[in-house]
């Protein structure tokens, strides 16, 4: 595709903001990455660090003054999709993606640098299930890499804006898109793929940086006569629709050079037609970076019926020595396995109503199913807990290394009549094999959580009327940021829970809050913007005076 | 008429009747809207706090807009024109419409009432194209129906000509393949044309108990056609629904064939052959009936050859001497090949099917037209002149219209 898209404020603006950035070295190294973490000034890797933990030394913001927190600036992203993008930051300039925009700020005072727009087909919204969006990018050695709907890989020149490369993954129009956002592990950027509704065949892929060549592809779902082909037992076809999305971003251990990636649900969903594990849908998968070659896995609903994917983060962390990877995962179970070879240390439930299954046996793994997951499978009707929401959506958590604290959105109570039935493949239209709706509370929909990450035991919850689809922020200043579908950008005492600040962003938040420094100063940024899988599937009517409409927030205290 | 009420009967006492059968079939909206549109408008409409249009306020008055906005995409909206099937978006309009089915069709969207008096606003309304019949035909239906550079060829072929003409429309055919394959039978491929609205009639169904109701609710794949979407692949399977058929047009029977210098008897049944070298037609029916109501001596002398034109090509080569098949299995070889040595006995097996013509239980007032005509066309000779015509051996249409499922008893003492 011809494509020449970039758009500058000027000539003016050009200058400016050349003389801002005189001497910045666009080239993030290897080392840099790594240690993403103990560099408050910067930004360089999706969950601020490798590890996913989103958790900041920064305590300048903190339980005491939070109440003093105010807007520094706000940049219109102008595009009324729902906005879930990553900000990275280096050498004091932000980097904000939209499914059809990537910019670039200036992040102390919001103005833009640059502003590369996206380009794909009028028909690839077809094939987006959950909302229009795209969740960030990567940024190494000068360039910012992203992926787009249409499922394509690009590289941007971050001074510039202007493409560098950009290589097709796949046709999108055989159900196929990309909202993830890339990471680079050893040298070599690692994607994924949504489609998990539409009958694909899941992939992980590795590309070259410096070139857009692609180096790996490794299925999540075998073929026939591949390691895992024997967990297909329909004894048909299967497989070539099976699912296994791969559509957030995976976490990467350095020392142990170790990438971790979740997948998503088998499909359909209707279980009975592929008996079976169904390796490697709803796993989580650790790979070797260099060659995309699976280490070893562990699969989560193994012959899943629910569309419990388990994509969600994997949140790396060292617990009593052990070096461990936590997911909170859609089926209500909280997984803590040991990292470097999968094995499972605990299993706790972290939400109230899970009727699935009676727990996650540890000796061998597995969920102990009850009748409702048989039955399920059978083609009887049922009403299932969690829903296919899942106990926590997408939106990732943070956990507190110090506290030795999660803090998760989770949704409450919600469950879902469902029945399996016979699927229909055409390419590109939904493939559910179901027939479902969903089972709500009377109360309150949604709960930000604090838990033990090996008991799942509750240290404090705050219910919304809402389910709160936002990332979660944990600080060493004693605080968790979050924000709400009705637009309050929200902070909490991270030890007791006592919401303690609030500011209304105008749209609903569905973003990534982050924390930085610059020049001694501590900013929050969230990008906010209502939208995606809640607002569109769960038919919530109170969330119709709420516009749509994206935003960059910045907040920093007032002096 | 006792035919379309006795398979009404048979529908509704299997499956029950739709809550908005009269009016469209909601549940399939519902579903149509899930997989097309929900993910942009919202489930039952409600898209809060996104930029997508409110469905829920669309005027009913607008339905062209709609449907140009729905084909060709409007705004932030992409086109579905290139793979929404046109009755989907017909269901998905009067989804919109009802409010998801919560109010009642506006008066022009209803079924509109047949008049004596306004012949084209019915046929608008019956038939997939105003003005127009279009019916599906097999390329490869022997005497049947066959396709020429211009129009066909065929009983059938004049059948849904001599119908179009008398109902004042235009004909359009629409030519498919038929595929003989393990997954396909030719009826599972009527039930799938007729489903996804390629066409409006096709003659040829064969009166059987089981055809007429025993592939509602199941899927099935669309042979090739001519005007086949290219994004269709061949494991693209349908969802069937209930059809309607008309009146019977004439009946498939099968009868002996002989080889002419080696015959010299009287066939009043299959055993009657015995002393000839007799060809079995292996996996049809007629091969079944010869093996079991032929003698134990003239079944341990028989041939079995596959079935197709070459059953027969080989008889005429000297392979064996007679057969029982299909008389229109004959006439096709005797169209095919000028010189013959081959004749057709006057004796019939008593078990046959008649022939009539298939449609959605949807189109089923098409019958109001169709089933006198194919009437007046038996009585007044016209539909055996037709036959003759065609190079079919034509025989009448007989009681019971509708054969019952063949039992073991029938298949050895029926002869």
């Amino acid at each position: 595709m011809k494509y020449n898209c970039i758009k500058r404020l000027g000539l003016t603006a050009t200058i400016i903001f050349g003389v801002a950035n005189a001497g910045a070295v666009y080239a993030q190294t290897a080392d840099e990455l790594k240690n993403d973490t103990s560099d408050p000034s910067s930004i360089l890797t999706y969950g601020m660090g490798y590890g996913q933990q989103r958790h900041s030394s920064l305590d300048m913001v903190n339980a005491d003054n939070v109440g003093k927190l105010a807007p520094a600036w706000a940049y219109s992203l102008a595009d009324t999709r729902g906005q879930e993008s990553f900000p990275m930051l280096y050498d004091g300039v932000m980097y904000v993606t939209t499914h059809n925009s990537t910019v670039a700020l200036d992040a102390v005072t919001g103005r833009q640098i640059w502003k590369s727009v996206i380009e794909y087909p009028a028909e690839t919204p077809r094939v987006a299930c959950c909302g229009i969006v795209n969740r960030g990018s990567a940024i190494y050695g000068g360039r910012l890499f992203r992926t787009t709907l249409d499922a394509h890989v690009i590289a941007l020149d971050m001074e510039t804006g202007e493409e560098v490369w950009r290589t097709k993954s796949i046709d999108y129009k055989a159900g196929y898109s990309m909202t993830v956002a890339p990471t680079i592990a050893d040298g070599v950027l690692i994607t994924g793929i949504s489609g998990g509704e539409y009958g694909i065949r899941g992939y992980l892929e590795g590309y070259d940086p410096d070139t857009g060549e692609r180096l790996w592809r490794t299925y999540t779902v075998p073929a026939p006569g591949e390691p895992g082909s024997e967990t297909w037992k329909d004894g048909g076809d299967a497989w070539q629709r099976g699912g296994g999305p791969t559509w957030l971003t995976g976490s990467y251990d350095p020392e142990l050079n170790t990438v971790y990636w979740g997948t998503g649900n088998a499909a359909s969903w209707n279980a009975g037609l592929r008996p079976g594990d169904n390796l490697y849908t709803s796993t989580i998968l650790a790979l070797e970076p260099k060659t995309g070659a699976i280490k070893w896995h562990y699969q989560t609903s193994p012959n899943d019926p629910f569309d419990y994917d388990a994509t969600n983060e994997l949140v790396l962390a060292t617990i009593d020595g052990r070096k461990v990877i936590m997911q909170a995962n859609r089926n209500g179970f909280f997984y803590v396995l040991d990292r470097t070879n999968g094995e499972l240390l605990a299993a706790p439930q972290f939400i109230d109503k899970v009727n699935w299954a009676t727990g996650i046996d540890l000796a061998t793994g597995r969920p102990m199913d009850t009748e409702v997951a048989t039955k399920a499978r059978t083609g009887e009707q049922v009403t299932y807990y969690p829903s296919a929401f899942g106990g926590k959506n997408w939106s990732p958590m943070a956990y507190n290394p110090d506290s030795n604290t999660v803090f998760i959105n989770t949704f409450k109570d919600v469950g879902m009549q469902y029945k399996a039935v016979e699927p229909q493949y055409r390419p590109g239209v939904f493939y559910f094999g179901a027939e479902f709706a969903w089972a709500w509370p009377e109360g309150d929909r949604g709960e930000l959580r604090a838990i033990d990450p090996m008991t799942g035991d509750v240290k404090w919850a705050d219910s919304s009327a809402l389910p709160r689809l936002a990332g979660v922020l944990s600080t060493a200043g004693n605080l968790v940021f979050t924000g709400g579908q009705t637009g309050e950008f929200e902070a909490f005492n991270a030890e007791t829970g006592e919401a303690l600040w609030s500011f209304n962003t105008g749209s609903g938040i569905v973003g990534q809050p982050v924390t930085w420094e610059k020049d001694g100063k501590q900013y929050v940024t969230v990008v906010n913007g209502a939208g995606a899988v809640y607002a569109l599937f769960s038919g919530d009517e109170r969330l119709a005076t709420v516009p749509p409409g994206g935003n960059v927030w910045t907040f920093a205290l007032v002096e | 008429m006792l035919i379309r009420l006795a398979a009404s009967l048979c529908f509704l006492a299997l499956f029950g009747a739709p809550v908005f059968a009269e009016d469209f079939d909601l549940t399939k909206a519902k579903r149509t809207y899930k997989d097309f549109c929900s993910h942009c408008h919202g489930i039952d409409m409600v898209n809060p706090g996104t930029s997508s249009y409110d469905l829920r306020k669309f005027p009913a008055d607008q339905k062209d807009r709609f449907y140009t906005s729905v084909n060709k995409g409007r705004g932030d909206m992409p086109a579905w024109g290139d793979i929404l099937l046109p009755d989907e978006l017909d269901l998905l309009w009067k989804y919109v419409v009802t409010r998801g089915g919560k109010e009642p069709l506006p008066k022009e969207e209803a079924a509109v009432p047949a008049t004596d008096t306004d012949q084209t606003q019915q046929h608008g309304s019956l038939t997939t194209k105003p003005g127009t019949l279009t019916a599906c035909l097999a390329k490869n239906g022997g005497v049947m129906s066959s396709r020429r550079a211009k129009g066909g060829a065929g009983l059938d072929y004049a059948l849904v000509t001599a119908l179009a003409d008398q109902m004042g429309l235009a004909l359009e055919v629409e030519w498919f393949e038929s595929e003989q394959e393990e997954e396909s039978t030719p009826i599972r491929e009527l039930y799938a044309l007729l489903a996804y609205n390629v066409c409006d009639v096709m003659p040829g169904f064969a009166l059987y108990e089981t055809s007429l109701s025993a592939f509602y609710k199941t899927r099935a794949a669309l042979p090739r056609y001519d005007n086949k979407p290219a994004h269709l692949g061949p494991e693209f399977q349908v969802d069937l629904e209930p059809i309607s058929v008309s009146d019977p047009y004439a009946r498939m029977e099968m009868g002996v064939v002989y080889r002419t210098p080696e015959f010299e008897r009287e066939i009043t049944q299959i055993a009657d052959m015995e002393g000839l070298k007799i060809g079995v037609e292996q996996g049809t029916l007629a091969g079944v009936l010869t093996l079991r109501q032929g003698t134990s001596k003239m079944v341990a002398d028989s041939i079995t050859a596959n079935p197709g034109p070459d059953f027969l090509w080989k008889m005429e080569q000297g392979a064996f001497d007679a057969a029982l098949v299909t008389v229109g299995a004959y006439d096709f070889h005797k169209k095919q090949n000028f010189v013959s040595t081959l004749a057709l006995d006057e004796y019939r097996h008593p078990i046959g099917f008649n022939l009539s013509v298939a449609m959605l239980k949807s189109r089923r007032d098409l019958l109001d037209q169709i089933d006198p005509t194919i009437n007046a066309m038996i009585a007044d000779g016209r539909m055996a002149a037709l036959a003759k015509k065609n190079k079919v051996t034509f025989s009448s249409p007989k009681e019971p219209w509708v054969q019952s499922n063949l039992t073991m008893e029938d298949i050895l003492l029926r002869r």
